[in-house]
């Protein structure tokens, strides 16, 4: 249940977030996960919906956008869907190092009032 | 209403720290081991047979980290080297600010290799960077040859991975040649390392320590050339 460490960093980053800007009360979180990053939307969830409570998140919702994971293919420069289990180019069939996305955890937006 | 572009990343407060940790531990020309595994896998163990064929020729240190107890730091302070015990109190994982405590209550001169035993835990410490230089996963064969596949994130970051109670191998139904087909489509760049920790009948430990003295050596060599 790393989630709810990263819940609780994304409370913290997004309060510090809503003071800089004035906002008294947030309305919606957006959050950007890759495919590879490891971690479960329904435990981000669950996570959010314990940790907000008493902060000045309580009412938000929160909004998960996956982002595909994508491999760069260094041999024939070929950009290609990759996944964990198989990282080898379609093309050329080399060992692909190079993931261009799919390890993102960030806070993209968030909407307050 | 009003919308913010925020972007900021999310583990960005550990990975500040992780830096921080990183440059102390570059300075001292300390090469660091974040060893992962599922809980029974054997790091202990490992470990025990590592610091007593390497303890005389480099100085090692070591940071325990379980949920609770001293058990595993009792074991490595009876082969004689400085040991720290982190007890998570019930976190899954260890992060950058719980290595920061313990580099603290180590004296950092006289350590060559710092290896950081993280809690057994086949997924979340693979998220969190603690700074090291390399991350070895640790796979026992009584675990199935399955477990790659199923949690891949450790796996595909790992600069080593040791397959180990290979003395327990013909009484799984362990597949060897699936194990590296899987590790070979996950991490083809992975060394891999078999393993067992049979009392006076080790296997493979002598090729793993050899391989690690080597990377004490260059990483010594590296700082030597940075500074």
């Amino acid at each position: 249940m790393h989630e709810v460490s990263i819940i609780q960093s994304v409370i913290e980053i997004v309060t510090k977030q809503a003071l800089d800007n004035k906002l008294t009360k947030i309305n919606n979180v957006t959050l950007r996960i890759g495919e590879l990053s490891g971690v479960m939307p329904e435990s981000l969830e669950f996570a959010f919906d314990s940790c907000i409570k008493g902060t000045m998140l309580e009412e938000s919702t929160l909004n998960i956008e996956i982002v595909s994971a994508l491999g760069e293919c260094k041999e024939c420069n070929l950009e290609f869907p990759i996944e964990h289990f198989n990282k080898l180019c379609p093309s050329c069939n080399k060992f692909c190092t190079n993931i261009s996305c799919g390890y993102e955890l960030y806070i993209n937006t968030i909407e307050g009032d | 209403m009003s919308e913010i572009k925020v972007v900021a990343n999310i583990l960005h407060t550990n990975e500040e720290i992780t830096s921080q940790n990183k440059r102390l531990l570059n300075e001292k020309g300390i090469y660091v081991i974040n060893m992962m595994s599922s809980p029974g896998s054997g790091k202990t163990s490992l470990l025990e047979k590592i610091i007593s064929k390497l303890k005389d020729r480099i100085r090692i240190a070591v940071i325990e980290g379980d949920l609770y107890t001293t058990k595993d730091a009792e074991r490595i302070e009876a082969q004689g080297v400085p040991v720290v015990q982190i007890n998570t109190g019930g976190a899954c994982h260890l992060d950058g600010k719980m290595i920061k405590g313990a580099l603290d209550s180590l004296n950092l001169d006289n350590v060559d290799l710092l290896v950081i035993e993280n809690v057994g835990n086949l997924v979340c410490p693979a998220a969190f960077e603690l700074g090291e230089d390399i991350k070895i996963t640790v796979l026992s064969t009584t675990e199935g040859n399955d477990k790659p596949l199923k949690y891949p994130r450790m796996f595909e970051n790992s600069g080593a991975i040791i397959l180990n109670k290979m003395d327990l191998l013909e009484l799984t139904n362990f597949d060897k040649a699936e194990f590296y087909k899987d590790i070979n489509s996950l991490n083809a760049l992975a060394t891999i390392f078999e393993t067992s920790c049979v009392k006076d009948q080790d296997q493979g430990i002598d090729e793993l320590c050899s391989w690690l003295s080597q990377q004490v050596n260059i990483n010594s060599q590296f700082n030597k050339a940075c500074i």
